[in-house]
């Protein structure tokens, strides 16, 4: 992508700009087809963006879609990893929160790896879960479904799925968190990180010593980070990590700052490395 | 509803335990309140404060109304807040919650009760006409400590404001525009201002300026209201577990000090501005301001 | 006089928010919108298969009243006709908006809003976009006044808005079509059709309209269209949000 192309609601999607495949199209978030029969024009169909944002094509997957602003709420997605707090259980369900003032997701008493219904784990209101985004349902009232195991294998996949316990969740802008959902998927060598991202690669060089830590992104905007391993270091170590990224997505920072800071903080807080 | 969203068991046992290490979530001291800016808008008493991630906006204005029956010689003073969907998506617009209550009820206490804008200097003819200041707190973005952050913009505003002047003619009451006659500042007697602290571990700790989270894990909290010169004009402690009464003793001491470079600020503030505005090609006026014996 | 000045997204806690200041008119509003989210006690709603858009007006410096409640209708209406409503997410939920008037002079009791409408539906637009609620369209909006000569003049100030023999304010969509028409006062049709021509100028340049629909920007004896400041603001802040993604490449 030379120059990106910023659309606004309303604009069409310029052909040129699409996937250059007879393969069917796939439409993201922020696009929407419209059937227009202008008269000068040969297709009878335009596509047109509801959110203001980036157009990004993938062309090995064919899709096409709107990367709008990064502080939007979180809408749930089929597929998407998130992190959600419990509020209350009933006989069959655990009734989780994925963002504040939305309604409640439902996640299976028995969708753990391995659960029965005499291992299943025993959650109670305010228990965080690392969970899959199953399914959001269709049409008005749907309710959305959580799980923590792949349906078709019967494991937590991927690694993580399941209760967090202990450890400290710290708010992100659902932007950010895509961002290191990637970073943290994929390790690379490269000087400028994944997805603009070098902090915790950084993170993970100077806590080393330490004991390293334990991180869960949540596209909810939500980050778990747990230093359990580091013993006496164990909550400046995670405050520090917290401070790190929230600070990096606040003031989107570059690679190189983001070095800077994560330096600065890590002696503010007085953890060796 | 007008309920934030209940903190995780990981996050309240986390702050907890953090705070048993003498660490917060921002790095910050128990005794250091967060960054604190003001800025003024282009009309008199238009405040914009940014108290961390809390930010609010406070408006004086002023209007000539009819003084109380039972109170001839004095001016109106009032203080209006109320909570909208702006400040937190938790808030419902146009219904009053329990937070938007308290909070006013502290301002009210601890800026009106305590005098600090004297209303008698309001009246402008005894029983027929008076001056009625009416402050509104608009809160922009809440992340804790509402109570500081309004009572610093209030009293700031009160600082900055300029009243039209009037005067009475043959029992008619005259009001001059802005640009007409130099507007007059407002009579403050003293600058009261509030710290309030959270306490966790069954009193043991206590920090102040919380945010949002540490609000919602603490267990109790205590409002200390003071001015420059160690006056308390009003201390309190509403809800939640028992505070050892050394804590208010002990915590005066440091309501203080932090009141005294609070009101540091403000000045400060207001000094710029005052400077900015006097470049502006409003010198005289300025000059005709800073000359005028307070009454 | 300048152009106005819009900022997006200023606030951290709402899902979305704007500020938009027009020198001309003085006016100054911050907006901010949370979409989408649950309306406690209202799952019921009277059309559960879209959101709900609910609009709150706050005045600077005095207590809401019929004034406010006048003006919300006449938001709600026409960003309901822009918002979609429909899309996945939303139907059921609710589009909070909540406008506050942080500077200018504040509307008296049975003052008109009609000054002010334009900077309240451009907050309201810009707060919908940072909120990435789906829109059709986007929408540009301004107020004219005309006085007993019948001269028009563009964005009045308090004082000729009181000197003014009507008042209109006009709203198009980013296709440049008429979304929204207020008007005030005495006028004849005739009057009507020089400010329609006017308004379309401000909002959109003079420029004609493309075959396909687009519009041509062109800076013209008004300044840069509203339409390109609400574009340019987007286009701005999205630059920011993904320049670690354009500066990679």
């Amino acid at each position: 992508m030379s120059s990106p192309l910023i659309l606004l609601p309303g604009d069409e999607v310029p052909s040129e700009y699409l996937p250059n495949s007879s393969a069917p199209l796939r439409l993201g978030p922020g696009l929407r087809l419209l059937s227009q029969p202008p008269a000068t024009k040969p297709s009878k169909h335009v596509l047109t963006a509801t959110q203001a944002g980036i157009l990004s094509t993938d062309n090995k997957r064919n899709a096409v879609s709107i990367l709008s602003t990064s502080n939007r709420r979180y809408v749930p997605t089929s597929n998407d990893l998130i992190i959600a707090q419990v509020h209350h259980s009933s006989a069959d369900y655990f009734h989780c929160m994925i963002t504040p003032q939305s309604p409640h997701a439902l996640l299976g008493q028995l969708s753990f790896e391995g659960a029965t219904k005499k291992t299943r784990p025993q959650l109670k209101g305010g228990d965080l879960v690392y969970a899959r985004v199953l399914s959001t349902g269709l049409g008005p009232g749907a309710e959305i479904e959580l799980t923590c195991v792949n349906p078709a294998t019967g494991k937590a996949e991927p690694g993580g799925l399941g209760p967090l316990n202990g450890g400290m969740v710290f708010d992100i802008s659902t932007g950010m968190a895509a961002r290191l959902i990637r970073a943290s998927s994929s390790s690379s060598d490269q000087q400028e990180g994944v997805a603009g991202l070098v902090v915790l690669d950084e993170l993970g060089k100077k806590l080393e010593k330490a004991g390293g830590f334990e991180i869960a992104v949540g596209r909810n905007g939500k980050v778990w980070v747990d230093c359990s391993n580091s013993e006496d270091d164990a909550v400046r170590a995670t405050v520090a990590i917290g401070r790190c990224i929230t600070t990096i997505d606040e003031h989107n920072l570059n690679p190189t700052d983001q070095r800077k800071l994560v330096t600065r903080i890590l002696r503010e807080m007085k953890i060796e490395s | 509803m007008n309920k934030e969203a209940p903190l995780s068991i990981a996050e309240r046992d986390f702050i907890l335990d953090a705070l048993r290490e003498d660490v917060r979530l921002d790095g910050r001291g128990a005794d250091e309140f967060r960054p604190l800016k003001l800025s003024f808008g282009e009309e008199y008493g238009h405040v914009k404060v940014q108290l961390g991630k809390t930010s609010l906006i406070v408006r004086i204005s002023a209007e000539v109304a009819k003084p109380h029956d039972d109170r001839p010689f004095d001016g109106i003073f009032n203080i209006a807040m109320e909570l909208t969907a702006m400040g937190s998506p938790a808030w419902e617009n146009g219904r009053q919650g329990d937070l938007e209550t308290y909070v006013t009820n502290v301002l009210d206490r601890v800026i009106r009760h305590s005098n600090a804008l004297d209303t008698e200097s309001l009246c402008i003819l005894k029983g027929v006409s008076c001056w009625t200041i009416r402050a509104d707190v608009h809160i922009t973005d809440y992340d804790g400590n509402l109570i500081d952050a309004s009572c610093i913009g209030v009293m700031a505003g009160l600082q900055h404001f300029r009243r039209p002047d009037a005067v009475v003619k043959d029992g008619q009451v005259i009001v001059y525009g802005l640009d007409e006659r130099v507007p007059a500042p407002l009579n403050i007697t003293h600058k009261p201002l509030s710290v309030t602290f959270h306490t966790f571990d069954e009193g043991k700790l206590v920090i102040l300026d919380a945010t949002r989270k540490e609000e919602q894990a603490s267990e109790a909290d205590v409002v200390i209201g003071m001015n420059n010169a160690g006056d308390v004009c009003y201390v309190s402690k509403f809800q939640g577990s028992p505070v050892d009464a050394l804590v208010f003793v002990t915590k005066t001491t440091v309501a203080l000090e932090k009141v005294k470079h609070v009101n540091g600020i403000i000045d400060k503030a207001l000094q710029a501005d005052l400077a900015k505005r006097s470049k502006g090609g409003l010198a005289e006026q300025a000059r005709a301001e800073n000359d005028r014996p307070v009454a | 006089m300048g152009g106005p000045i819009a900022v997006l997204h200023p606030l951290d806690r709402a899902d979305g928010s704007a500020s938009y200041k027009c020198p001309s008119t003085g006016s100054n509003i911050l907006g901010s919108v949370n979409a989408p989210i649950e309306l406690p006690g209202r799952r019921d709603a009277l059309k559960p298969e879209e959101a709900t858009i609910e609009v709150f007006v706050k005045p600077g410096t005095a207590p809401g009243g019929v004034g406010e409640r006048y003006v919300e209708g006449i938001l709600r209406t026409a960003l309901g006709r822009v918002i979609l409503g429909r899309e996945k997410g939303y139907p059921r939920r609710g589009v909070v908006i909540t406008l506050a008037i942080v500077g200018g002079e504040s509307v008296g009791r049975g003052g008109s809003y009609l000054p002010l409408l334009p900077a309240l539906l451009h907050t309201a637009t810009l707060a919908l976009l940072s909120a990435s609620v789906p829109l059709s369209v986007t929408l540009s909006a301004t107020v004219l006044a005309v006085n007993s000569a019948g001269e028009i003049t563009r964005e009045p100030s308090a004082k000729e808005v009181t000197t003014a023999t009507s008042l209109h304010v006009l709203a198009f969509t980013s296709k440049g079509h008429l979304l929204l028409n207020e008007s005030e006062g005495t006028f004849t049709f005739d009057t009507w059709d020089d400010v329609y021509e006017r308004a379309l100028a401000i909002c959109h340049g003079s420029s004609t309209f493309g075959s396909d629909g687009d519009v041509a920007m062109a800076e013209t004896t008004e300044g840069q269209p509203l339409d390109g400041i609400v574009r340019d603001t987007v286009e701005d802040h999205i630059h920011r949000d993904y320049a670690w993604k354009i500066d990679a490449a």
